[in-house]
């Protein structure tokens, strides 16, 4: 039995596929007597067989060596394309925590989801990203990841649009997908010109390839930079950052998928490419340019930002931008730790203040306060999800952090700089936030609040706990640096930069004699924050202009030019006929003449050479 | 006296004929311009039979010409006639019954 579940893998993406489709009876109403919530509990319940399926397969494959499944998928003379998959430990991992995940945040739905009626559509969605991305995690192939990231982008479009009557999640799925379309078209590029160069898409045979291959270094670099794209979109990096904080007009519980682990595939992708993006080195800088770029500059907008999810969204990025810095110095190990360790911590802060708005009914930070002795468990897990974001020992994020910090301080030192300072304000952020929602003064909003349904805090707590023996798990795993063996001249100052932050954010934002909102002294760099560098700004003067511009030309030029000439020849030929019936003028005199005219001009014409004679 | 000048003068009568038919409002003007165009041909056939053929064909021809002219002229006029009856004119601007 056990040896057939590791060897029917392949089964942990199907199963939520299944689900989506048993889902259907209740989606377009064919059902309704029961309401929708049965398609909510068939999915949760093949979420659960995902998650206990690829458990079981993890322990039985643990530290056994990958091995390799391949479905044909196309065949053509010159031109095979297999659907390679790579059973291995890491895959499995990951399977096993993204159906855990989805499975609680499931869960999670069931309460929150409370009297809404699309239950199905929610459900099958979250359904198909868990299938996503366990098929993307098992994946070997670039070119089957690329077309799973197109799904995923698909996949965003609708679960952000799911309140579709709303213009902003109208808007917000819209800016999503055509975001990402950016990234996965340019990534398009970079799959493309991958083949002829390596002649494979295998990501294990694309490594063996990086080592010894011979580009241009004009190619590498290009080469590099398409295929940073897609994870640049995916990940919510400069300058592709917007769509993150747009589509936060989602549902919660599909933000907690989103937030953790849809915009991971992106580094996932990148993280398997990274042998290639190391061929050019200018690619590499680049990597950790808009990492660094990303987490300064993102971390610094959640500071300013008002709205619960919004803050959030920008954390999201910055921390994918620490990722990205670690892509781009080598560290690939450490990213994934740092993407497993993050993936929890920021699934508990969204879980914590999920409960909290949907009962406040608000979202905006400055209307809350007080919550600390109506809600304790949201407060404990929103600390507990908060202390393992940041490199605050012994918690998770400390380990990950230390072991980026490790290999930052070999190579850019500077970097290292960065990822302090991303963590001190990262760590003020989220104190700000638990400051503005749990100290304070009680308000109309958070009067009556109280702990949300036993479905919403059980997976929560759960989730706390897991987070909490994150660290333990790691030891067991061998995944961490032994205690000695750490760098404490490394360890310590990332310490006190997250205690900096949360003391500087606990004078400000515990202390009830401080004046909130807090305004800083020049009102334009607050702003410059808070409308988020104006970046949105900026795209309308640009881009969005110049595509409307170019866009209103080509229509005119089609509209008046190609549609204008054919219409000409229509119009002419309408005009000759109306102006040529004045020739029937219905007198027989004009008759004669014009018969007796043409034939003397047929007889001129005809004897014309013999005139020439004479 | 040469041949061509009765040809030319037939070609002038012909043209004379010509603008009557084409330019007269009056239908008894068209049909005497018909008349006179008949007159052209039948001075060309006179001129050739005189000077190119002995046997005189072209007089026969002449006479029967002049005796189609004649039927023509009868059954034109009772035409003209029955239009006049019928439109009280015999303006040939005013029978356009066909136009556009």
């Amino acid at each position: 039995m056990l040896d057939f579940l590791s060897q029917t893998i392949w089964l942990i993406p199907c199963y939520t596929l299944i689900g989506a489709g048993l889902a259907l009876p209740w989606s377009p109403g064919f059902i309704r007597r029961t309401g929708p919530r049965p398609a909510g509990y068939i999915n949760a319940l093949m979420t659960f067989m995902a998650f206990l399926h690829s458990l079981i397969a993890l322990s039985d494959t643990w530290n056994q060596p990958p091995y390799a499944l391949s479905f044909e998928w196309l065949n053509a003379p010159g031109l095979i394309i297999n659907l390679d998959l790579e059973v291995s430990t890491l895959a499995l991992g990951a399977c096993v925590l993204i159906t855990g995940l989805n499975f609680l945040a499931q869960v999670y739905a069931i309460a929150y989801l409370e009297m809404d009626w699309g239950w199905a559509r929610v459900y099958s969605l979250m359904g198909l990203f868990e299938a996503g991305m366990c098929l993307l995690v098992l994946c070997n192939s670039l070119f089957f990841s690329y077309v799973i990231l197109e799904i995923l982008t698909l996949g965003t479009y609708l679960i952000v649009g799911i309140w579709y009557n709303q213009s902003l999640v109208v808007t917000g799925a819209r800016d999503a997908f055509l975001t990402k379309r950016v990234g996965d078209l340019i990534l398009l590029m970079g799959v493309v010109a991958l083949l002829p160069l390596s002649g494979t898409w295998n990501f294990s045979e694309l490594a063996i390839w990086a080592e010894t291959a011979d580009l241009d270094p004009t190619v590498a670099t290009l080469l590099a930079l398409t295929l940073i794209a897609g994870p640049i979109a995916k990940c919510a990096q400069f300058p592709l950052h917007l769509w993150l904080d747009e589509a936060m007009e989602g549902p919660y519980p599909a933000t907690i998928l989103r937030n953790t682990l849809v915009v991971s595939t992106g580094a996932w992708v990148l993280i398997k490419v990274q042998p290639i993006i190391a061929l050019s080195p200018f690619g590499s800088s680049v990597v950790f340019a808009i990492g660094a770029a990303t987490a300064v500059g993102t971390s610094l907008i959640s500071v300013a930002q008002i709205d619960v999810k919004r803050v959030l969204s920008y954390l999201t990025s910055a921390y994918l931008g620490i990722v990205f810095i670690a892509v781009g110095i080598g560290a690939t190990q450490a990213a994934l730790v740092l993407l497993l360790t993050y993936a929890l911590a920021m699934s508990l802060l969204i879980m914590s203040t999920g409960g909290i708005v949907l009962n406040n009914i608000s979202q905006d930070l400055t209307q809350y306060g007080g919550l600390w002795s109506r809600r304790p468990i949201s407060g404990l897990c929103l600390i507990v999800g908060g202390f393992s974001l940041v490199a605050l020992p012994p918690f998770g994020g400390f380990w990950s952090l230390v072991q980026i910090a490790d290999a930052l301080w070999e190579t850019r030192p500077g970097l290292f700089a960065v990822v302090l300072a991303v963590n001190a304000i990262v760590a003020f952020s989220v104190t700000r936030l638990f400051g503005r929602m749990f100290a304070g003064e009680v308000t109309d909003f958070t009067r009556r609040s109280s702990e949300g349904l036993w479905l919403l805090v059980l997976p929560m707590t759960i989730l706390a706990g897991v987070t909490l023996h994150i660290p333990l798990l790691l030891a067991q795993w061998d995944l961490l640096p032994d205690w000695a063996m750490v760098n404490r001249s490394l360890a310590l100052p990332l310490t006190w930069s997250s205690l900096a932050g949360i003391g500087f954010g606990s004078l400000v934002y515990l202390n009830p004699n401080w004046e909130k909102p807090v305004k800083l002294s020049s009102q334009a760099v607050q702003d410059f924050f808070a409308y988020d560098f104006y970046t949105p700004q900026l795209y309308k003067g640009t881009i969005i202009f110049a595509v409307d511009r170019i866009s209103k030309a080509v229509y005119w030029l089609d509209r008046y030019i190609v549609d204008g000439a054919v219409n000409f020849v229509g119009f002419a030929t309408v005009f000759g006929g109306e102006s040529l019936k004045y020739n029937t003028t219905g007198r027989s005199q004009f008759y004669a003449f014009s018969i007796i005219l043409s034939v003397a001009i047929f007889i001129l014409l005809t004897t014309l050479p013999y005139f020439s004679n004479l | 006296m040469q041949l061509e000048y009765f040809l030319l003068l037939a070609a002038a009568l012909f043209c004379i004929g010509i603008y009557g038919l084409i330019n007269s409002r009056n239908a008894v003007r068209v049909l005497m311009s018909i008349e006179l165009l008949l007159n052209a041909v039948n001075l060309n056939l006179m001129a050739f039979s005189n000077y190119l053929d002995a046997d005189a064909k072209g007089q026969v021809f002449s006479v029967f010409v002049i005796t189609i002219a004649a039927a023509e002229a009868a059954v034109g006029l009772a035409i003209v006639l029955a239009i006049y009856r019928n439109r009280d004119t015999i303006d040939m601007e005013q029978f356009n019954l066909l136009k556009w």
